[in-house]
């Protein structure tokens, strides 16, 4: 395969096909060219270098972002979500106490937390109580999944939304008590 | 050609994909793979497109052993969770620990998936790895900072306990 850079294919095409008539003229005007086309002599180990240069600038098609929102893999990323803020609250509020044990003392902090207005007391038993039983209670899905429980697609969804009802009812009942 | 076949059958498995790459490569003189820059997880790939893709290698610890691991260990943290929920961590305290040590294993785990999902080190060669290993340092500062609040002060479900009914 000889990859040379040349731009006269359509011009000369044009030539041959035009009628015989005007032909040595529009070949003359053509063939004096306008713009000057380079032709550059490649080797043919050229072609992959040239291919993986055109590889890099090629754009990735959406995917993540226009996937249909479903409960299978919007539980899945919630229940990653929920875990990991979570497992965040406890690695830094450890790592918080290994730094500086006299300002985290359990005192300090209920102190702190019995000082809050009611409201804030509230919100912030939601917050907490919320993505404690997600995680919770799809836990318990993701394991019945594990033990080859509930793996249709009846299964799922129908686990789904039980996780979703127990979840509520669940926070609703940690935060009232 | 009759010689390298022979050669290719005669060596093993591991080279013989090589002596093969290296007749292909005589045949055509089209690909010049070597001198091609691989970009890791991107459009250009290593070698030619009928190389097969590596695998890591098949080890239980990394691989079936691992995931019973973290299967049962999620499984334990329910009843513990609930055991914690009616008993007071101050009249238990091994149960505490024990749930604080479940609950650190249980965190590390979930974050190295993350890792291993986000930025694998065949993708991400520096960052990967740096991440694995931030993650290792964070969870053993963890479990000295749960130890000693568990020993020093009251104890993970004591203080949430306390914080709750605050």
């Amino acid at each position: 395969m000889m990859s040379a850079r040349i731009g006269l294919g359509s011009v000369t095409r044009r030539v041959a096909f035009a009628p015989v008539i005007g032909r040595n003229q529009i070949a003359l005007r053509t063939l004096i060219l306008k713009r000057g086309v380079q032709i550059q002599s490649l080797p043919p180990s050229a072609s992959e270098e040239i291919l993986n240069a055109q590889r890099l600038k090629r754009p990735s098609s959406p995917h993540f972002t226009i996937y249909q929102p479903q409960l299978t893999w919007l539980s899945s990323i919630a229940n990653r979500a929920t875990g990991g803020a979570l497992s965040a609250l406890l690695y830094g509020f450890s790592l918080a106490y290994l730094v500086a044990p006299d300002t985290f003392t359990s005192v300090n902090i209920v102190e702190f937390v019995a000082g809050l207005p009611d409201y804030l007391k509230y919100t912030g038993k939601l917050i907490l109580a919320a993505p404690f039983t997600f995680h919770f209670w799809n836990g318990l899905r993701h394991l019945s999944w594990d033990m080859g429980k509930l793996l249709s697609l009846k299964g799922a969804y129908r686990a789904g939304y039980a996780v979703l009802g127990a979840t509520a009812i669940s926070t609703v009942a940690l935060v009232l008590m | 050609m009759a010689s390298s076949m022979l050669l290719r059958s005669m060596l093993p498995r591991t080279f013989a994909s090589a002596t093969g790459r290296n007749v292909l490569r005589s045949a055509s003189q089209v690909r010049a793979s070597s001198t091609t820059q691989y970009v890791p997880g991107g459009p250009i790939i290593k070698g030619t497109v009928n190389d097969p893709i590596e695998f890591p290698p098949p080890s239980r610890t990394h691989g079936s052993y691992h995931w019973a691991f973290e299967r049962l260990l999620a499984a334990s943290l329910v009843p513990m969770t609930a055991a914690a929920f009616v008993t007071s961590g101050s009249s238990y305290p091994v149960l505490d620990g024990l749930l604080g040590l479940s609950l650190v294993m249980h965190s590390h785990i979930g974050f190295d998936s993350m890792i291993v999902d986000y930025v694998h080190k065949r993708k991400f060669p520096i960052l990967g790895p740096v991440m694995t290993w931030t993650l290792r340092t964070a969870t053993v500062g963890v479990l000295v900072g749960v130890y000693q609040f568990n020993t020093n002060d009251i104890g993970l479900t004591e203080l949430i306990a306390k914080v709750w009914t605050a």
